[in-house]
């Protein structure tokens, strides 16, 4: 069995020219929280589609819990929960009513699954109000309770916490935590919020314009976050020039045409100050920063921030 | 099979598609009602009869009132789930598309024929009123049974002919263009009813063969029940390629 709960190869989706997603190898372990960042329009939803059946792929392999998705889909889509963006239920019918068609179809895994998801999301008290008179955040939450409510192995969410209150968030964020750590459910979950995922996911998925730019673990991330030492100097090519000849350093950056950012020898930015006004630069400011997951993503997807 | 026709059921509960198809399938007996109260102030010397209500009911349904009426519930009951998201939540259960779709059909048939019997029984009632009220010749349990089953089978053939409404609700999404295409079929029929091409327009077909008119036609019988099943077949088949074949959104 493969050690993916879920596996893509060579995932591809295309709509008419335009493509969706392209040659997606994405890679979700057991037992993790796999974040799947991307802007707006990067492919998520439509991956998220593709591996709950929804759109069919134009071409590639998807593999959930070491099998093709195809094979015994009954058997393998009863082991997930989802929520596709905005959860759909019926408007005439109250939230535990919408659970009772869902847990009937499924088959109930537990005699008090429907009382379980709603108490987790803090909906019991409003079970028996119509969903049309919901708030967006109810209807979010009755989202995640129809996903949980019958204790899935894997969790394929889309932007799950949209539209919740911050507390709201805060409670939700907590709870995938504490089902991932301590029931061992994998969860995919996606966002263009990079904060969210930030501080859920164990290992990123970073998409942009339908590919999967990087696979990264958070811990290796984070270890990749450096230290850096901006100059702010009156000409950077000189400066630059300076660092290479006098320093033996290529390892910085020129931002604009008044700063540099350095990456290594940053504990002698005094000396490499006193270099640069003793050849003639005017030095305006030197301040030592770390470099956040935010910049790195945006390097990444070639400028323009995630969310 | 058995879950998902008890989750239609659920999901008509508040519905208020439910009471307004119920209350439908009371306005062609009140209407023949209305049209008795006419006839007897207008022309006093004319005789009503029971089965010329039960007639004009059964036609009225069959050619008009009641094809837009199943067709609205069709393209409602197939549309919804798109116009409120839920083929994501329902199918993700998982429940396969084929047997979501047959499940869709037979709700429409339960609730076709339901209506149906509505219409034939409030037909009955007000029947019975109209002839205390003022004169009714031939009033009979017999009339009411021999009519019962021209209903019954023209609702079913009303079913069969109305698989195409479906398939528009699951290609447009919505209400409108079923109901705009139903509107203009039951003009076809107001215009072919008195027609020996009837026999050749599936909608207006089934109501003669009900009634026994084809012969009259001089257009084989064989050719108008294949004309009627290849409207339902292509109704059916394009309901479930389509359904089976889109992607959800």
């Amino acid at each position: 069995m493969s050690a993916y709960l879920i596996e893509t190869i060579g995932l591809t989706k295309k709509f008419g020219e335009q493509i969706g997603v392209k040659n997606l190898g994405l890679h979700v372990p057991q037992g993790k929280i796999y974040g799947l960042l991307g802007r707006n329009g990067a492919g998520k939803t439509t991956t998220m589609r593709m591996l709950l059946n929804f759109v069919h792929p134009t071409s590639g392999t998807i593999l959930l819990f070491g099998t093709d998705y195809k094979k015994q889909p009954d058997k393998t889509y009863r082991k997930i929960g989802s929520i596709i963006e905005t959860p759909g239920f019926y408007d005439n019918l109250t939230g535990r009513e919408n659970l009772k068609i869902l847990a009937r179809l499924r088959g109930q895994h537990r005699k008090d699954g429907i009382d379980y998801a709603l108490e987790v999301v803090e909906l019991n008290k409003e079970a028996n109000k119509i969903f049309s008179n919901y708030s967006l955040g109810m209807k979010q939450r009755l989202g995640i309770a129809a996903a949980i409510m019958h204790e899935p192995e894997l969790l394929i969410l889309d932007e799950p916490i949209s539209g919740l209150d911050p507390i709201g968030i805060h409670e939700i964020r907590k709870f995938f935590l504490t089902l991932c750590k301590e029931k061992g459910i994998t969860i995919l979950i996606s966002s263009h919020v990079l904060s969210e995922i930030e501080q859920l996911a164990d290992i990123i998925g970073v998409m942009h314009e339908g590919r999967l730019l990087e696979e990264v673990d958070m811990i290796e991330l984070r270890k990749r976050n450096r230290l850096y030492v901006t100059f702010t100097v009156s000409d950077v090519n000189t400066a630059a020039l300076l660092l290479e000849r006098q320093f033996g350093t290529s390892d910085y950056t020129v931002c604009d045409n008044r700063t540099i950012r350095l990456y290594d020898n940053i504990d002698r930015r005094g000396e490499i100050n006193n270099c640069f006004v003793s050849n003639g630069l005017l030095v305006t400011t030197v301040s030592v920063s770390e470099e956040k997951l935010e910049d790195y993503f945006s390097e990444l997807i070639g400028g323009g921030g995630i969310g | 099979m058995v879950n998902l026709l008890y989750c239609e059921l659920l999901k008509l509960k508040r519905s208020k598609m439910l009471l307004i198809s119920f209350l439908g399938a009371l306005v062609t007996p009140s209407m023949m009602i209305a049209d008795g109260i006419k006839i007897h102030y207008s022309k006093p010397d004319t005789i009503i009869t029971f089965a010329d209500l039960y007639d004009s009911c059964s036609l009225y349904t069959m050619m008009l009132f009641g094809l837009i009426v199943y067709s609205v519930i069709a393209a409602y009951l197939f549309s919804r789930e798109y116009t409120e998201k839920t083929l994501k939540t329902i199918l993700a259960v998982p429940v396969s598309k084929l047997t979501f779709i047959i499940s869709k059909f037979i709700m429409l048939f339960i609730w076709i024929m339901t209506l149906t019997l509505i219409s034939w029984a409030s037909m009955f009632v007000l029947a019975a009123l109209f002839g205390a009220a003022f004169e009714i010749a031939e009033f009979s349990t017999v009339v009411a049974v021999k009519y019962l089953g021209e209903m019954v089978l023209g609702g079913i053939f009303m079913f069969l002919t109305i698989t195409p409404f479906a398939f528009l609700a699951i290609w447009t999404k919505g209400l409108v263009v079923p109901i705009i295409t139903a509107a203009a079929i039951a003009m076809g029929n107001v215009a072919l009813s008195n027609e020996a091409l009837g026999a050749l327009y599936p909608w207006t077909a089934s109501l003669m063969l009900i009634r026994g008119e084809i012969t009259q036609t001089g257009y084989p019988y064989l050719l108008v029940i294949t004309l009627i099943a290849i409207v339902s077949i292509l109704g059916f088949l394009a309901s479930i390629i389509y359904f089976q074949r889109e992607d959800i959104k």
